[in-house]
């Protein structure tokens, strides 16, 4: 096969400059690595600059953290690439799977399909933000889970328990029907939905003993 | 106490609950840079230039890597970047940027040049006469060489309503073919459709990778472990040593992610070429594309049995759909059926067509699964034309322990397959339930479903490694991955009871060959179950003598006066004399040689001896090849019993309840054991229900790219009434007695559920997947619906 | 050229907080300007790079298009309220539990937990030729490839076609239609108030669009009508699985009932043409009879008269009959 021919430039620097420059932009945040808009040059050159501010206060797990967003990032974003929050997981980043539920004011939301712009104000829980932030005992949830053995490869998990703990704040004691369409948001592609239920069944009991 | 037979907490649940389980997608790197991929927009194209000039000057764009610059590989094995992209989203070049915004963005500013070939989606189309080819040398490779292969136009024209049957690419066929259907008393033919369907396991197949002092740091989406690391190295032209790949987690495979993803080079080789650690973030989207998919079949079959239930003949006919770098799921169907129903004469034919299609690969029970929730129905109607109970059927048909299977007499080492019959039957209430075949309440008619299903489950001749340490803890080094069957933890069970380790004292070491794993089996088509029992077994036996001898040299008298257990080694009788686990450790260290890894066995693998060079002196170790040996293929089997309801009147089928029995050897962890049995249950219940593959057959794209056109089954889809159970006579010839069940409940799913459909519909078997609400309101009412041999419809 | 998916380009965000706000800025916008309440269908047109609006604005902030208040007898909810709040609603589930049930067999508890009623309402169609981004005549080309000979049109219309063959993705709709719904639209210069009805139009009228808004239109509130509050109701979908799917097809009926007597009745489905829509021919059939197994059957009849299939969706002819058939036999 002949070899394709491919136009580059070939005398061309590694933009280091805008390299630091976006490592900057994302210092206001605790991660090292910027994710969606390293390049603020390359921002300011489509002429956007939007009403909503950039620098924003997000109110996650119970604490306040200053992070510099964009309009168009997505909450999934933001704590998986800005806060270094990797729970929150990418299943199809399309509102389908719910790998990346979380709680906003305790409700389960899709973190890859609202803005964070939309969030301000409100109160994100993640998975990392279950455990007792003193004793680090594990949230009843998560307790149930291990009792139950739930999940297999689990990368659903985060979603799953999201889900439970958004279901046991409005149905502290649910049917195992009821419990399966409060859950009915999130896919597990192993199947391991019997075990999910058990968990979710487990959750409603130790909670209701703590 | 023995861990074999108990449930437990697997030693990663909690990082797994908390969000600390790190996927590849979850690690950063300093510098790292994000890469994307430009994808085919066409079935079949010639790259004919690549204009990268405008995303090349775009700020923070750092470069471009192209085809050109990686091996070269020879058609129709899957190239990891390709000039000539042979489907729909086929990767050609990738971008690599400082930001993903930014990658984006250069993607859509590159000019590629494309010439469009000849595509074909269908393989049927491909095999007329004239019919287009899914490369230009041909439709189908072996060692031979490239065909074209053609049938011919008297092929087609004379099948009528069935599936046209020209001349074989493989056949195999055993006993008197014509003896066997002129002794049946009722005969049934049918031409069928199985069509193809992602994998599409939660954690697409992201993957980080960076270079340090000339080794590749490799975090991946992959089955395997050390398998894969291999495999990896063999495509970096490295010696294994100089890669480290990392997989502690893995979202799912299936079969998609069984030695890694030809695709994770992207990121490995980008690195060496710019210098900085890249990340390479697999979209839902692009996982349709590169994330794998089952075969489907076009097939036609004809089945006889005589009036006392017994299957006489069986012919098989496959035609594979099998993407452009192929399968072979084909020529496990044709062995699975003839081990199914053991017929005293068969005939299989099969076909395999590359098409124009995303790459295929092995997905649960590849082969079984659709020939066994194609075929089941199909006996159904036999059981019905010669007034048999369809149970009574199955196990007069099913095999003994004396089967000889396949063109080659394959035996087994062990089968329990009628056991686990009766066992479902009694478990699920086949008498009573079975009577409400039929039933109408209101508009909805109930239909019993049984589904019986067999997968290979095991192999043998792998290694075991592990450390008995002076913190007096077990090490099981596993080299097998972590994609949720809990395999890593299990099978080192059988090393923790032959050392009479209690579980507490047992650590697991996986998941990064930095940490020095031997050779293993892949974590595939179930075999680390039986492989590695019997792994770890060796190696705990191997520690088990020596724990035996450090005492006899320390304590004095013979090595066989010791027993192990309890994490002691005392004197036979006298408990009280002896040593702790931590002694004996420190002990090992003292006497070197074996004792601490100074001296190795001789067959073990060259990965296993670089593993062990590696931990020379940290304790006493365990390390051995299973010689164990044996004779005969090892199959599990999974026999799944559904009842269902279907609504005349939409279409819509209710799952109401669903048992399933296996016999897979010993238990090992009852709970996820039956964990895979209904999770791979499960995913029948998709195939069989609701999962589809749907290509625009004009412009050969495909259309059910995102989760919910795909539609695997959620909660609600699934009965809330499950249960199952084990046969639970162990494998004699393996020592733990456990064999794999991976693959085997998918069959029995799909099986269970398609023949319970046919069961609600009078016994008319539609002979076609996934049964939607369409496809069986159409035959209802008679109304139009797909064409008897369409694919990719839906 | 390359096909970029997955990744939202860059758009200027506006949040204003009050009506009067949001319509300026949607005027002053124009056809730049995107309209976001849950953002589950507008997210889905940014992520494939599809539609780059310039400016979105998100309608999250106005407080005054989230509230349920009762008015005329009747409720008025207001656009931005999201499903669950609709589902959960006493007044709701009391009074019009048929827009209760449509509601909660929207998608996923976390889609009703952000998608609102008015999105739902407002949603554009889910072909996947026109979702691909194909240049079809709804996309402003010219041609419609789901009704190409080969095509793969098992999800697409059997009425109502007019070049597009799309359907109506909304499973609320119908349920509006039935209740005799009124919708709330505003721009900047006036309001305006449409029966459920007409707020949804067909590609004959507007090919471009699904429903009466245009650019610089806000849906800001949904009003029930007392008249049909504690009727009568019947709902079905019809779906490959039984969460996050669209409707296949779907049925809302309300009945006011004289005895055994049908007195009135609003009986609509979806899934079978580009817009909701409301069986006039079978409310006649039905009304002022005695409800009766061969009512329903006739009903059914009625329902397919004049429908045409494409290759792959014949089966939504039994079906639509199917269901209508079931929506009158609920009465019996």
């Amino acid at each position: 096969m002949a070899e394709v021919e491919v136009i580059r430039i070939l005398e061309r620097d590694v933009p280091r400059r805008s390299f630091i420059k976006g490592v900057i932009a994302a210092g206001a945040s605790v991660s090292s690595a910027g994710y969606l808009f390293r390049s603020p040059g390359l921002l300011a050159a489509t002429g956007l600059q939007g009403t909503t501010e950039r620098l924003v206060t997000l109110r996650v797990n119970g604490q306040d953290r200053r992070v510099d967003v964009l309009p168009h990032e997505t909450l999934a974003m933001t704590l998986r690439y800005k806060l270094g929050l990797t729970g929150t997981k990418l299943g199809c980043d399309r509102a389908e799977c719910g790998a990346c539920t979380l709680l906003i004011d305790d409700v389960p939301h899709y973190g890859c399909s609202m803005l964070t712009q939309q969030v301000r104000g409100r109160s994100v829980t993640t998975i990392e933000g279950l455990e007792n932030a003193d004793t680090g005992e594990l949230h009843p949830v998560q307790q149930a889970v291990v009792q139950e053995g739930g999940f297999q490869c689990a990368f659903c998990a985060p979603g799953f328990i999201m889900a439970m703990v958004g279901m046991l704040n409005t149905n502290p004691n649910p049917t195992r029907e009821q419990a399966a369409h409060a859950l009915s948001g999130n896919l597990c592609r192993c199947g391991d939905y019997e075990k999910i239920l058990n968990s979710a069944m487990r959750a409603a009991e130790v909670a209701r003993m703590a | 106490m023995a861990t074999i037979g108990q449930d437990i907490a697997p030693p990663d649940l909690v990082a797994k609950v908390t969000g600390r389980a790190r996927y590849a997608e979850d690690f950063r790197a300093e510098g790292m840079v994000f890469c994307k991929l430009l994808l085919s927009p066409m079935p079949h194209a010639r790259v004919r230039r690549i204009d990268a000039s405008r995303a090349l000057r775009m700020e923070g764009v750092i470069d471009i890597l192209t085809a050109d610059e990686l091996p070269a590989t020879e058609a129709p094995r899957e190239p990891i970047l390709s000039n000539e992209p042979l489907y729909e989203g086929a990767p050609i070049l990738a971008v690599a940027a400082v930001d993903e915004t930014t990658a984006a963005a250069a993607v859509e500013a590159i000019q590629v040049d494309l010439e469009p070939l000849p595509f074909v989606l269908d393989p049927l189309e491909s095999l007329r006469p004239g019919g287009p080819d899914a490369y230009e040398q041909g439709n189908y490779a072996s060692r031979d060489g490239w065909q074209s292969v053609k049938w011919t136009a008297e092929d087609f024209e004379g099948a009528g309503d069935h599936m046209p049957r020209g001349a074989p690419l493989s056949e195999w066929s055993k006993g008197d073919l014509d003896a066997g259907f002129a002794a049946a008393d009722f005969i049934v033919e049918e031409t069928i459709v199985h069509q193809s369907l992602t994998h599409h396991p939660m954690e697409p197949r992201s993957t980080m990778a960076y270079w340090q002092n000339g080794k590749l740091f490799c975090h991946t989406s992959t089955q395997s472990v050390a398998r894969t690391r291999v495999g990896l190295a063999s495509t970096m032209d490295l010696d294994p040593e100089d890669v480290v790949l990392i997989s502690e987690f893995c979202g799912g495979g299936f079969g998609s992610k069984i030695g890694g993803t030809t695709h994770m080079a992207v990121p490995a080789f980008f690195s060496r070429k710019i210098g900085r650690p890249v990340m390479m973030r697999i979209t839902r989207y692009e996982e349709n594309y590169i994330g794998r998919a089952r075969p489907g079949f076009q097939a036609w079959v004809r089945m006889g049995a005589r009036n006392d239930g017994k299957i006489t003949a069986i012919d098989l006919y496959v035609v594979q759909e099998s993407g452009p770098h192929g399968a072979s799921d084909w020529n496990t169907a044709g062995m699975i059926a003839d081990l199914t129903y053991t017929p005293e004469a068969m005939r299989f034919r099969a076909v395999p067509v590359f098409t124009n299609t995303p790459p295929k690969a092995a997905q649960r029970g590849p082969g079984g699964a659709q020939i066994i929730s194609m075929l089941e129905p199909i006996v159904d109607k036999l059981a019905r034309g010669v007034s048999q109970d369809r149970l009574a059927m199955r196990i007069l048909n099913a095999p003994g322990p004396d089967v000889a299977f396949g063109p080659n007499g394959t035996t087994l080492t062990s089968v329990h397959a009628r056991e686990a019959l009766q066992q479902g039957a009694e478990l699920f209430g086949w008498a009573e339930k079975s009577a409400l075949s039929g039933q109408r309440h209101g508009s909805r008619v109930t239909g019993v479903g049984i589904g019986l299903s067999p997968y290979t489950a095991g192999s043998r001749g792998f290694d075991g490694l592990l450390l008995i340490k002076p913190d007096g803890r077990l090490y099981v080094h596993q080299g097998i991955g972590n994609l949720g069957t809990h395999s890593i933890a299990d099978t080192a069970r059988a090393a923790a009871d032959v050392l009479g380790m209690p579980w507490e004292s047992v650590e697991i070491v996986w998941g990064n060959t930095g940490q020095n794993l031997p050779w293993s089996s892949v974590q595939a088509g179930s075999q680390t179950t039986h492989a590695h029992t019997r792994a770890n077994h060796a190696a705990g036996m191997d520690a088990r003598r020596k724990c035996q001898e450090v005492a006899a040299r320390a304590l004095g008298g013979s090595p066989d006066a010791y027993e192990v257990d309890g994490g002691r080694v005392f004197q036979r009788g006298n408990r009280s004399r002896g040593m702790s686990m931590a002694q004996v450790a420190e002990r090992a260290l003292e006497y070197g040689g074996r004792f601490d890894g100074h001296e190795l066995p001789e067959d073990i693998h060259t990965v296993t001896t670089v593993a062990a060079g590696n931990l020379v002196g940290q304790g006493l170790m365990g390390v051995a090849r299973d010689n164990y040996g044996g004779e005969g293929s090892i199959y599990s089997w999974v026999v799944g019993f559904a009842r269902v309801e279907l609504d005349v009147e939409t279409g819509h089928v209710e799952i109401m309840e669903y048992a399933a029995v296996t016999d897979c050897g010993t238990v090992l962890h009852p709970r996820s054991l039956g964990a895979q049995v209904f999770g791979g249950s499960i995913q029948g219940m998709g195939m069989a229900k609701s999962q589809r593959w749907v290509f625009d057959p004009k412009w050969g794209v495909p259309f059910a790219k995102r989760l919910y056109t795909a539609r695997p089954p959620g909660m609600l889809d699934v009965p809330l009434d499950l249960r199952w159970g084990a046969v639970g006579i162990a494998d004699p010839q393996t020592p733990v007695g456990a064999k794999g069940i991976g693959e085997p409940p998918v069959g029995a799913g799909a099986a269970a559920i398609t023949t319970a459909v046919a069961d609600a519909l009078g016994g008319n078997c539609l002979c076609r997947t996934p049964l939607t609400p369409d496809i069986i309101l159409a035959d209802i009412e008679g109304r139009r619906t797909y064409g008897k041999l369409e694919q990719h419809v839906g | 050229m390359g096909t970029m998916r997955d990744m939202i380009a860059p758009f200027e965000l506006f949040q204003p907080t009050s009506v009067e706000a949001a319509t300026a800025l949607l005027a002053e916008h124009g056809q730049d300007a995107w309209v976001l309440a849950g953002g589950l269908d507008s997210f889905d047109w940014f992520k494939d790079r599809i539609k780059r609006p310039k400016v979105v604005v998100d309608l999250g902030a106005i407080e005054e298009l989230s509230g349920i208040r009762a008015a005329d007898g009747g409720l008025e909810i207001g656009a931005m309220a999201s499903l669950t709040s609709v589902v959960r609603h006493e007044r709701v589930a009391s009074a019009y539990p048929l827009l209760a049930s449509a509601a909660e067999h929207v998608a996923t508890p976390q889609i009703r937990n952000q998608g609102t009623l008015g999105g739902n309402l407002a949603q554009d169609t889910r072909c996947w030729y026109y979702r691909s981004g194909w240049p079809c005549y709804r996309a402003g080309g010219n041609t419609c490839y789901a009704a190409a000979p080969q095509a793969m049109n098992r999800e697409h219309c059997i009425m109502g076609a007019s070049r597009c063959v799309a359907v109506s993705p909304s499973d609320t709709a119908p349920a509006l239609l039935a209740l005799g719904a009124q919708m709330v639209v505003r721009n900047r210069r006036r309001e305006r108030v449409y029966e459920a009805e007409d707020f949804f139009i067909g590609p004959a009228i507007d090919i471009t669009r699904m429903t009466v808004l245009d650019d610089g239109d806000l849906l800001t509130a949904v009003r029930l009508p007392a008249e049909w509050a504690d009727a009568r109701w019947y709902y079905e979908k019809v779906r490959d699985r039984a969460s996050w799917d669209f409707a296949l097809e779907s049925v809302a009926a309300a009945f006011r009932m004289n005895g055994s007597t049908i007195a009135d009745a609003r009986i609509a489905v979806n899934g079978v043409a580009p817009y909701p829509v409301r069986l006039h021919a079978v409310e006649r059939s039905v009304i002022g009879s005695q409800a009766s197994e061969n009512l329903a059957i006739g009903a059914g009849e009625v329902a397919i008269q004049g429908v045409r299939a494409l290759r792959q969706n014949d089966y939504k002819i039994p079906l639509m009959r199917n269901l209508v058939k079931r929506a009158v036999r609920s009465v019996v």
